[in-house]
């Protein structure tokens, strides 16, 4: 491989023109084939155009089992996803119960029912607010007595009030009604909601823009807030790419400039920002091209890519300004660095390359997008590495160096940072205990902050505090009942048994309504008698209970329109209402013990002091009962039987809107829907509810067999986290092994293997150690950047190792070593992570916490694994030269048992990880394979070491290799 | 001022009918010119509403959603003019009193509608709720809200009073009358106006569109299938359609029956709680 690395870089020393002419060409053809089918899609149709996808459900795979329940609860009980729109008015002792402010809200109202638009992919279709369920003032019903005996329904405001007094008679009116009340009105009467469902929530940004325009040109105290998960999530789409345009040329700009500030030379600096350019720009179109779409993660690939393809390049700048003025000649002075850095860069970028790679392993989508357009990314970059940069040096007349780098006098340097770095590279020599020993304390404080570390993720909390989605959802949640949307669906089970048991209950059921009616009419006991026969006779050639009904209506029918006398028609109708009514036993939700159930399960959610709210079939129920037994709060009940149910239930459909019954439970009362507005939209909150929830089932075991499963946004938001975070924690595993396996190629030997994977180690343990410790959440961009750990911490031991080395071969033991292994290359390491730190800084203003995240955790990755490298690795060398540098090596290291071991359990351990992840197989059933495994591992290694001359060559290593790609 | 103008004319409209219903039709088929707008009006609602002294029919609603889910309704529509003795049945338009039993869904059994459908007022209407034993009256508001769930309206039901639009004659052609009537209170209804087809032949009307306040089209009555019963052209089956939410109503008449001989103690309240159980076969 490095045979042929040189080549590659040597040829491209000599022909500069045709590498820049080749790069030149890749990179503008790619380019061109993105960005001009989405500037001109027309003329370009067989070409993708930049797709955009802000909606962190697409974190779940389309045909993911909760996704897929999501949507078709929503498809079944006509929902949709809703902006939240609150107006409050502070100023007003009667807050916007005033007859100015309901005139602006009526009117906000009336304003968003008209923003609904033509489809773009299906001009017939109209797409936006959906009027008929939109929740405001005017387009409620309030349910109440209109004076004696009479029940009516009216819109809650069909006309702004003119009066002060009838605008305190709107909030008194809505008050009374619990669907309406801590919903659209607050509980404190001084604010209102308004709730507008769209057709598809990447709508939402559009929405809201016009909304905020409509409100500009209001005057008054009222104040507007704009608030739910869909605005929060598109509205983070469309600042997502202002971000990316402004941060990332400015990491770019910091970068350039801190190398300027290194290097001192804008001509040689200029090649890692073009190899960064162009790696960027290649992998971004490349993702472009093959119609994938730019999503949160896969926008975040030019934040990771920067750092990662920049960083070889500053190694070899480094080398090559400390060495040039020895050698005075930049060919031979690139082909010396060359050949000390290609095998450390080789497995620097292999090992980042795998740590990306393992994403792809996760079951989520844009995480597998993310990781392999990354590894993509990496690679290009190492490719342009080995061949722009010597191309570049190449370029460069001898002249414009003259005065580059470190003049021959200046051996030992004399800047800062040289005289810290040999300070410190002391240090570690004398202070070697001390060190092993801080080191292990800093491991147990990591431990117990990991062990404190807490899930949890909510995309409005994606915004700065003081964004103004953020200060709607503080303002609104303190009013209402909530604006996170959870939606707990129900449904009936239980079935009727078999046939036969079935007829024998009915004729039971008969034969006690016909006791009943025996009193009014003398027909009945025949009649149902007869109905009784027909039901037994009919049964064996049915088919089914449903079927068997339809007969015996259509039965008794014939018969009541055959009766010859009244008596007889009589019995006979009632026969066939009879039979309509068997028909209805499987309405499970309008049975009264179901409801009341519900409402003690709404009772107790109400206490988890989450849910702020809840509305269900029931709350309709109890309300119209109410208003039928004029507002007598005592009738603030589930009426005692079934029939008075359906009865409430047909005079709520009497209303203007009919439809609204159909959110709640779908026509044959066999599923429902709980809505539950929570006041916050964190993940944790959520689990709470659920697990509130199922204790709540096991506790109170429901009167008849219901199954309870959750839908909603808020919830699908803890899917897909859950998801995420057992996802990474895999694919971490399974690229930590697959870098230890790497290490012990690279070092062939155990204890170096181990001894590179150290400040790995402690490098992502204090991360995420703090992570706990402070109390940030662990969300996508932390769990994300665990993978860009891993790459970035093992680059600088890699480095580090492979120097001490060669510079304990160069002087013959460690103490006269250290002293040039903290020169050149510790200053390499230093200048990356000074860098990339500070480079990616500028993200940190940005009121995206995202994107803040990822610019402090990387600033604080790179501090952290360039100081355990530097600190750790030079202590444990110290201590440990014995062993690390023996005087006899084994024959080939295959030979070693240690390695073979190790090598053979990392591969178990990979195989596993993986065959869990991407088949989900069952741990249980690893297990088995592990227990066969590891004895046959040991069998083999034993026989392996056993050999006579341990000649066999190679065989071992190829066969590990083989295994991390086959798998 | 408007109070006393809208009831000098509902005034002269109970008069109107008497004299000119009979002459409306016989004039515009004789002589195949345009009748008065006054007579087209009278006629088409009479042909809707008043056929016969009085009717009976059982009535088969079906209810569609928007995901095509469906809910069904079975009731018997009892009807019955309150002319006064002696009124020809072709010349009035006035005062009536409806009677809907519903039989199905079963647990609404025994549910009874009633109206008493005046001219120069707002109507009377009242449900009995048969489980809660409660009658109600229903609010004169209420209207225009929807009639057990389904997409017509209660006003649909007993017919809405011509004295509450503007009518004016949009087109005439040979097939067809096309009306469109403005409500004179805006504020009292939805739509901002309605336009009317009125088939030339029979004067049922065919097709009824209604606009909202930004002139879109949101909700469409359509008669499906007319008969002739007892010589009487009776329209059997119907599409209510809201364009909004994407579901409608279609109803179906079966056993429709004129002058049956209705007794007028049926449409009281007395009937809500004891169904008249001859006449609702």
């Amino acid at each position: 491989m490095k045979r042929f690395g040189m080549k590659m870089i040597r040829y491209s020393l000599d022909h500069p023109r045709t590498v820049f002419a080749v790069v030149a060409a890749v990179t503008v053809s790619l380019a061109l084939a993105a960005a001009l089918p989405s500037i001109w899609p027309r003329s370009f149709p067989w070409l993708n155009a930049v797709k955009v996808d802000t909606d962190p459900e697409n974190m779940l795979s389309k045909d993911e089992a909760a996704r897929v329940f999501h949507h078709d609860m929503k498809k079944l009980f006509s929902l949709h996803d809703m902006i939240v729109l609150g107006v409050v008015n502070e100023k007003d002792p009667e807050g916007v119960f005033n007859p100015e402010s309901l005139a602006r809200i009526y009117e906000l109202a009336e304003f968003a029912k008209t923003l609904q638009w033509p489809d773009p992919k299906d001009p017939s279709r109209q797409v936006g607010v959906v009027e008929v369920d939109l929740i405001a003032p005017s387009t409620v019903d309030s349910i109440e007595p209109g004076g004696p005996g009479v029940v009516k329904f009216e819109w809650l405001m069909a006309k702004p009030p003119k009066t002060r007094a009838e605008a305190v008679e709107i909030r008194r009116r809505a008050a009374r009604i619990p669907f309406l009340n801590g919903t659209l009105v607050s509980e404190d009467g001084k604010a209102i909601c308004l709730y507008l469902p769209l057709t598809a929530k990447d709508l939402s940004y559009k929405v809201s823009k016009r909304l905020k325009q409509k409100i500009a040109g209001f005057k008054g105290e009222d104040r507007f807030f704009i608030t739910g998960l869909p605005v929060a999530e598109d509205t983070f789409g469309v600042e997502m790419f202002v971000q990316m345009a402004i941060s990332g040329p400015l990491a770019m700009l910091t970068i350039f400039l801190l190398m300027w500030y290194f290097f001192r030379k804008i001509s040689l600096i200029l090649s890692p920002l073009a190899v960064t350019l162009v790696s960027v720009v290649c992998t971004m179109s490349l993702l472009i091209i093959s119609g994938k779409t730019i999503h949160i993660m896969s926008s975040m690939i030019p934040v990771f890519l920067m750092p990662i393809a920049v960083l070889d390049s500053v190694h070899i700048l480094s080398m090559f300004f400390d060495r040039y003025q020895k050698l005075r000649d930049r060919r031979e002075t690139m082909m010396s660095v060359m050949d000390s850095l290609f095998n450390p860069m080789l497995y620097t970028s292999l090992t980042t390359v795998a740590g990306f790679a393992s994403l792809a392993l996760t079951p989520i989508p844009p995480v597998q997008v993310f990781g392999l357009f990354c590894a993509f990314g990496i690679s290009l970059a190492w490719v342009l590495t080995m061949t722009f940069i010597p191309a570049f040096v190449a370029f460069i007349p001898e002249k414009f160096l003259t005065h580059f780098g470190l003049s021959a006098a200046e051996e030992v340097p004399q800047t800062a940072l040289a005289r810290g770095l040999a300070w410190v590279g002391d240090a570690t020599r004398r202070g070697a205990n001390v060190i092993i020993l801080g080191m292990l304390v800093v491991a147990c404080v990591a431990v117990y902050g990991i062990h404190k570390i807490r899930v949890n993720d909510n995309p409005t909390k994606w915004f700065t505090k003081s964004h103004p989605i953020r200060v709607a959802d503080a303002v609104l949640n303190r009013h209402f009942g909530g604006t996170y949307m959870a939606y707990l669906a129900l449904e009936a089970t239980g079935k009727d048994k078999s046939l036969s048991a079935y007829v024998e209950g009915f004729r039971k059921r008969l034969a006690a309504q016909a006791a009943r009616l025996a009193a009014d009419n003398p027909q009945s006991a025949s009649v149902f008698g007869q109905l009784g026969e027909e039901a037994s006779r009919r049964a064996a050639t049915a088919g089914g209970i449903d079927k068997l009904l339809d007969r015996l209506a259509a039965f008794a029918d014939a018969q009541a329109d055959a009766a010859e006398d009244d008596d007889t028609a009589d019995a006979w109708d009632d026969a066939g209402t009879f039979v309509a009514r068997e028909k209805q036993r499987g309405e499970v939700f309008k049975q009264p013990a179901v409801l009341n159930y519900m409402l003690r399960l709404q009772e107790h959610l109400k206490k988890s002091g989450i849910v702020g709210k809840s509305n269900s079939l029931a709350d309709i129920v109890r309300t119209v009962h109410r208003e039928l037994f004029q507002s007598d709060p005592a009738h603030f009940t589930i009426p005692k039987s079934a029939e008075a149910v359906a009865q409430c239930l047909m005079t709520y459909q009497n209303s203007h809107r009919p439809q609204d019954i159909w959110h709640f439970v779908t026509p044959d009362y066999r599923q429902t829907s709980l809505w539950l507005q929570l006041h916050s939209g964190d993940n944790v909150d959520m689990v709470a509810v659920t697990q509130a929830v199922d204790r709540f089932f096991k506790e109170n075991p429901p009167p008849v067999p219901i199954q309870h499963k959750w839908f909603g946004l808020t919830y699908i938001n803890v899917v897909w986290q859950e998801k995420m975070v057992w996802g990474m924690l895999f694919s971490f595993l399974g690229s930590y092994l697959v870098v230890f396996l790497m290490m012990l190629a690279l070092f062939r030997s155990l204890l170096w293997g181990i001894l590179s994977m150290i400040p790995l180690t402690v490098t992502i343990g204090l991360i995420y150690g703090a992570i706990g410790l402070i109390g940030k959440d662990y969300d996508m961009p932390v769990a994300v950047l665990s993978a860009l750990s891993l790459g970035l911490a093992v680059d600088f031991a890699i480095h580090f190792l492979e120097q001490a080395r060669v510079m304990r071969a160069k002087y013959g033991s460690w103490a006269r070593a250290a002293g040039p292994v903290f020169g050149e290359p510790a200053r390499a390491i230093s200048r990356n992570v000074i860098v990339i730190a500070v480079g990616f800084l500028p993200l940190v203003p940005t009121p995206l916490i995202p994107y803040r995240t990822v610019g402090v955790f990387l600033a604080a990755i790179m501090a952290v694994a360039g100081i355990t490298t530097l600190l750790i690795l030079p202590a444990l060398v110290t201590k440990l030269e014995k062993v690390l540098f023996p005087a006899k090596q084994p024959a080939r290291p295959s030979c070693s048992c240690a390695i073979c071991l190790a090598a053979g359990l990392a591969s178990v351990a990979l195989v596993a990880v993986n065959v869990h992840q991407f088949f989900g197989t069952e741990w249980n059933r690893l297990s088995v394979f592990g227990v066969v495994a590891v004895p046959l591992l040991l069998l083999s290694c034993w026989g392996l070491s056993r050999r006579k001359t341990c000649r066999v060559p190679e065989g071992r290593r190829d066969q590990d290799m083989n295994e991390k790609d086959g798998t | 001022m408007k109070t006393c103008r809208v009831l000098s004319c509902r005034k002269a409209l109970r008069i109107v009918p008497i004299l000119l219903l009979g002459v409306a039709q016989a004039s515009a088929q004789a002589a195949g010119g345009t009748p008065p707008i006054r007579e087209i009006v009278n006629t088409a609602d009479y042909m809707a509403y008043y056929q016969g002294r009085d009717g009976r029919a059982r009535v088969h609603m079906v209810i569609t959603d928007s995901q095509g889910r469906t809910r069904t309704r079975e009731f018997t529509i009892l009807r019955r003019d309150e002319a006064p003795k002696g009124t020809p049945d072709k010349e009035f338009i006035g005062e009536q009193k409806f009677y809907v039993y519903f039989h199905r869904p079963a647990d609404v059994n025994k549910m009874v509608f009633l109206v008493w459908k005046h001219i120069d007022r707002e109507d009377d209407r009242w449900l009995y709720l048969p489980a809660l034993d409660l009658v109600k009256r229903i609010a004169a508001t209420d209207k225009r809200t929807s009639f057990v769930g389904s997409n017509f309206f209660y006003e649909d039901v007993s017919g809405r009073s011509l004295t509450e639009d503007k009518h004016e004659l949009l087109e005439a052609n040979d097939k067809e009358y096309v009306l469109k009537n403005t409500p004179k209170d805006p504020d009292s209804v939805e739509f901002s106006y309605y336009k009317m087809r009125i088939d030339r032949n029979t004067m049922i009307p065919r097709l009824i569109e209604y606009f909202d306040k930004n002139g879109e089209k949101y909700r469409v009555y359509e008669v499906l299938e007319i008969k002739e019963i007892q010589g009487y052209p009776t329209v059997v089956k119907a599409k209510m359609s809201d364009l909004r939410t994407k579901s409608n109503t279609v109803i179906t008449y079966t056993g429709v029956k004129y002058n049956v001989g209705l007794p007028d103690k049926v449409f009281t309240e007395r009937y809500l709680r004891r169904s008249p159980r001859r006449y609702l076969r």
